[in-house]
């Protein structure tokens, strides 16, 4: 039930609330800094202490435990929230189980570099070098898996650890992190980490009372629980008396209150239950800290948080403990310590991956577990400090159920999103819950998802879905299809099988089981290096302190990393989707429909990247002419919708090393730039090096009209997509915010109920785009949607950029394309 | 007189690495760099440190096969060689001594583009090419400034 007199809380401006407005000021005039205290730490420990008897969940544990029991406690600056991710104000950390050691060539200029520069000290560098480094040569993810596929002597697992290696073909991302979770925090803010703790020591007793290799294995889960937890509860305690020192040396009493506050807040919470919003809100904070001494810090998701806090709020407003605006204050304190953090990128990625947050997405609104209207008082507070902040991390998403909600409720998110010109994205409860009962998850599971990172769905707290095990490059089966298994990139080498040759085939539908039988042995390799990988994260990168925060490892007694969540799926995505659709359609209606060109002809163009006069004529034609995915065009929605449905059913087919399904997504973060930028001409008229469409978004300047736009969209979504999706649309803004919303509302419920499963948005205009490219200075806090998450303008590469200047823009009172102005829009 | 003539000998080392960046010969840069790494170890004590315990092979071949050169690290030093050996670390395979640069120790490096668009191809482990990119990227912070 809504009790706000003004859901948009419009009275509530940083103004008058000089807290955030500080903390908002210092997060845009921070500098990221390398943080090497995780890697420090866990590097000694398992140099001089490690006990490889114990199980690898101990020994995880055991790990975890000594890191944050030497976890420096600091603050920043004068959030009300205890804890930080690292030890600096914005820090990257190192995970040397991962790619950590990419930044070694730079450690002596990571400082200065040119983009994007993360400060090191000459001391931290030369720690990184000599100590820390030389550990993980031999030991991370990638090497122990190159290891475990030579000494099974395994050819099929080190082709696709060469394919993945290329980097053109798929991205196996365990080698990089599992991480990408929804966690609930609901029974340690009921039972505190102690009680938790308890739980675990008693099943652990119980399972030693059971004399067998399953008991032990058990015990010694619940073992490893019991010590990653007491770790958690060792930073809180440092914590508390970090913070009642600085009370101690504090002048200002206001500053020794807050202090004095905090440190009351960590002796109580997160080890016991939460009795305030004040105290449910920090220990949920010191858990996220808490996990990303685990995990790396990806994509790790609070989940419904207006729903898990709602209890503590409504009861400290009706006792009057907490007002409005101080509710605004702790949420506004919470979203800038998620933001606490970066991942660390080396220059070598930038190119890929520039740009980007850790992505921890926040999920609002939707509908609650009986199915009806979710939307609470906290949803607007929270709605509102997504407003007022504008910050690029936590990703903020609302869902929203065009039967349950109300129109007020989807009118005020879209003029949210209108004022942040970004964010939240929006997400149809209803096609998304049909998309993960498809999964198997019941309907009362499917009703509480939450979002992960980019897109990606999740039953909170209940499915572990490793959702970016995979990142396909779809273009790559397509050339290889086109090419008769060999890539031009990759030059002479037979990477597939060696198909028929695309100008002895008779029909189409050859084509598309040429292209399937690519699309399916490319699949596979990826699937297969996936199932390898994941072997070796239940070896060296168990979880036990994030399966605490999870149901089913405590009654399974198993760790999530070996099926002990409810659901246990792993995720795979696709890059260049629009793109090889387009492909299809144009090869389909060009030469066999309507007979214009040869294959080969088609062939010899797209070979010589549509060079010269008669090569121009022909580009022009096939990317004018030809069908367009994002249109009503039959052949192009056919194509669309047999790539969704074949990837389907292939990932559908198999089984992941947890015992749980592949799910099919459509979301690119920055790789479809950056890939794009090194793929040939494709037959759909695109240029040798022109950048692929973002996520499941239709080719730039393909879909003229809004409504079929979404509508092609809209009708591929459902039970095919249970990884979900990241459409792109872009609008030009207009002047008046309040009928703007409601048109842009409208055309919201109308692409829902068309099927549609998620939307983001810019509102912006090309020449807006281009003038924040040519002068960034003007444009220090500008946020944009990427695909998925969102980024501040000036720190993406110069290929992202481009891609979001020329992405379609639609004029919403028309419903129209703007067209492209060229790059001369700008000036 | 020793020193003079080491000094001298070093000059015209660091001139050579310096005249190597701009050479489009992947021999010249290679071998530069490999010798000048091994001179610095002797001569630097810090730049030595990076040796200590480590043991490391590098196979560096050129696509026209014309460039066959391995790096060895073990026992605290360096040993280069012009062969193929057993079982490197990492091997790895460049279009020409530019993309190598470019690829080890250019100012704006793009590991990922030369090997996005293969003019290298590595194979095996790349922590060991990191470890080798940072003695390169330092060596190249040490050149003294040269007369033009």
């Amino acid at each position: 039930m809504i009790t706000l007199d003004d859901i948009r809380l419009k009275n509530f401006k940083l103004e008058n609330l000089p807290r955030l407005k500080e903390l908002r000021s210092l997060s845009f005039a921070r500098k990221p800094e390398i943080c090497i205290e995780r890697a420090r730490y866990i590097t000694r420990y398992l140099r001089d202490k490690d006990d490889t008897n114990d199980s690898p969940e101990v020994r995880q544990a055991r790990k975890v435990n000594y890191f944050l029991e030497h976890k420096r406690p600091v603050f920043h600056d004068r959030n009300l929230l205890a804890g930080t991710t690292t030890s600096k104000a914005l820090g990257a950390p190192l995970f040397p189980e991962f790619f950590a050691l990419t930044l070694w060539p730079e450690l002596d200029t990571v400082s200065t570099r040119a983009k994007n520069p993360q400060k090191l000290t000459a001391d931290e560098a030369k720690e990184l070098n000599l100590e820390i480094f030389p550990y993980w040569m031999d030991n991370n993810v990638l090497e122990l898996t190159r290891k475990r596929i030579n000494d099974e002597k395994n050819p099929k697992a080190a082709e696709s650890l060469r394919l993945f290696e290329s980097l053109v073909f798929f991205i196996a991302a365990k080698a990089g992190c599992i991480s990408h979770a929804v966690p609930t925090y609901a029974p340690m803010l009921e039972h505190g980490l102690t009680g938790l703790i308890s739980m675990a020591a008693e099943r652990e007793a119980a399972a030693l009372a059971h004399a067998s290799d399953d008991g032990n294995r058990h015990a010694d889960f619940y073992r490893a629980v019991q010590i990653s937890l007491e770790g958690i509860i060792k930073y809180a305690e440092h914590l508390a008396e970090e913070a009642a020192m600085m009370a101690s040396v504090a002048d200002d009493p206001q500053v020794k209150q807050e202090f004095l506050d905090m440190a009351k807040v960590c002796r109580r919470v997160p080890a016991g239950p939460a009795t305030t919003f004040r105290e449910a809100v920090n220990a949920i904070w010191i858990c996220q800290v808490g996990i990303h001494a685990e995990n790396i810090n990806m994509a790790m998701s609070p989940g419904r948080l207006d729903q898990l806090l709602y209890p503590y709020y409504k009861r400290d407003v009706e006792e009057g403990r907490l007002d409005i605006g101080q509710a605004i204050e702790l949420i506004g304190c919470l979203w800038l310590k998620i933001a606490d953090n970066v991942t660390m990128v080396p220059e070598a990625s930038e190119e890929m991956f520039g740009g980007a947050g850790t992505v921890p997405a926040i999920t609002l609104g939707g509908v609650d577990a009986d199915g009806e209207d979710a939307v609470n008082d906290l949803t607007y507070i929270m709605l509102r400090v997504t407003e007022l902040l504008c910050i690029r991390d936590p990703n903020v998403n609302a869902r929203y159920d065009y039967e349950k909600n109300s129109k007020e409720y989807c009118r005020r998110v879209s003029e949210v999103i209108l004022n942040t010109k970004a964010v939240p994205a929006f997400f149809n409860d209803r096609a998304n819950i049909t998309a993960l009962k498809g999964q198997g998850e019941s309907l009362e599971h499917a009703r509480d998802y939450a979002v992960i990172g980019c897109v990606e769905l999740a039953s909170s707290g209940r499915d572990y879905p490793a959702s970016s095990s995979i990142m396909l490059n779809l273009a790559a089966p397509l050339e290889m299809a086109l090419f008769q298994g060999k890539r031009p990139i990759t030059g002479e080498e037979q990477i597939g099988p060696k198909t028929p040759d695309p100008a002895t085939l008779k029909s189409f539908e050859e084509f598309w089981e040429v292209f399937k039988t690519q699309l399916d042995w490319l699949l596979e390799k990826a699937i297969a290096l996936n199932e390898e990988m994941g072997r070796v994260h239940q070896h060296m990168m168990p979880s036990p302190l994030l399966s605490a925060f999870f149901e089913g490892p405590m009654d399974k007694g198993r760790d999530l990393i070996q099926g002990g969540s409810l659901y246990n799926s792993s995720g795979a995505t696709h890059i260049a989707f629009a793109d090889v659709v387009d492909s299809l359609n144009a090869i389909e209606q060009t030469v066999f429909v309507d007979k214009k060109y040869s294959f080969s002809k088609l062939l010899q163009m797209v070979k010589n990247d549509f060079a010269g006069a008669e090569g121009e004529k022909i580009r022009l034609y096939l990317k004018n002419r030809t069908p367009k995915y994002g249109t009503e065009n039959p052949i192009a929605r056919k194509n669309a919708c047999n790539v969704v449905g074949h990837l389907f059913e292939l990932y559908q087919a198999h089984t992941n090393y947890r015992g749980g399904r592949y799910r099919p997504a459509y979301w690119t973060m920055t790789n479809h730039a950056g890939l794009g930028g090194i793929t040939g001409a494709l037959p759909h008229g695109r240029k040798s090096g022109e950048l692929f469409a973002s996520g499941i978004t239709p080719v730039s300047g393909a879909a003229p009209e809004l409504s079929a736009c979404l509508n092609a969209v809209a009708e591929l979504g459902g039970e095919c997509v249970p990884g979900c999706w990241a459409l792109n649309i872009k609008y030009s803004p207009e002047g008046d915010v309040g009928q703007m919303s409601e048109r842009f509302a409208q055309t919201i419920e109308a692409y829902f109920r068309a099927g549609g499963q998620q939307v983001q948005f810019n509102i912006m205009t090309y020449q807006m785009l281009q003038d924040a490219k040519k002068h960034p200075e003007k444009y220090p806090e500008l946020m944009v949607r990427v695909s998925g998450y969102s980024a501040y303008f000036k720190d993406l590469n110069e290929l992202m950029k481009d891609e979001l200047i020329t992405r379609t823009m639609y004029d919403l009172t028309n419903g129209q394309a703007v067209p492209y102005p060229g790059d001369k829009g700008g000036e | 007189m020793l020193d003079l003539i080491t000094q001298q000998a070093q000059k015209k080392l660091w001139e050579k690495f310096n005249n190597s960046l701009t050479s489009e010969v992947a021999e010249e840069f290679l071998q530069t760099l490999l010798t000048l790494m091994q001179i610095v170890f002797v001569v630097n004590h810090d730049y030595r440190k990076n040796l200590k315990n480590f043991q490391g092979k590098y196979q560096f071949c050129s696509q026209d096969g014309e460039v066959t050169i391995a790096a060895v690290f073990h026992n605290n030093r360096m040993d280069v060689m012009e062969k193929k050996i057993d079982n490197p670390n990492i091997t790895i395979t460049f279009r020409d001594g530019k993309t190598l640069l470019n690829f080890i120790i250019a100012p704006r490096q793009d590991i990922l583009g030369s090997m996005l668009r293969h003019d290298v191809v590595t194979e095996g482990n790349l922590n060991y090419l990191y470890k080798f990119g940072f003695m390169a990227k330092q060596l190249q912070l040490m050149m003294p400034q040269l007369p033009r």
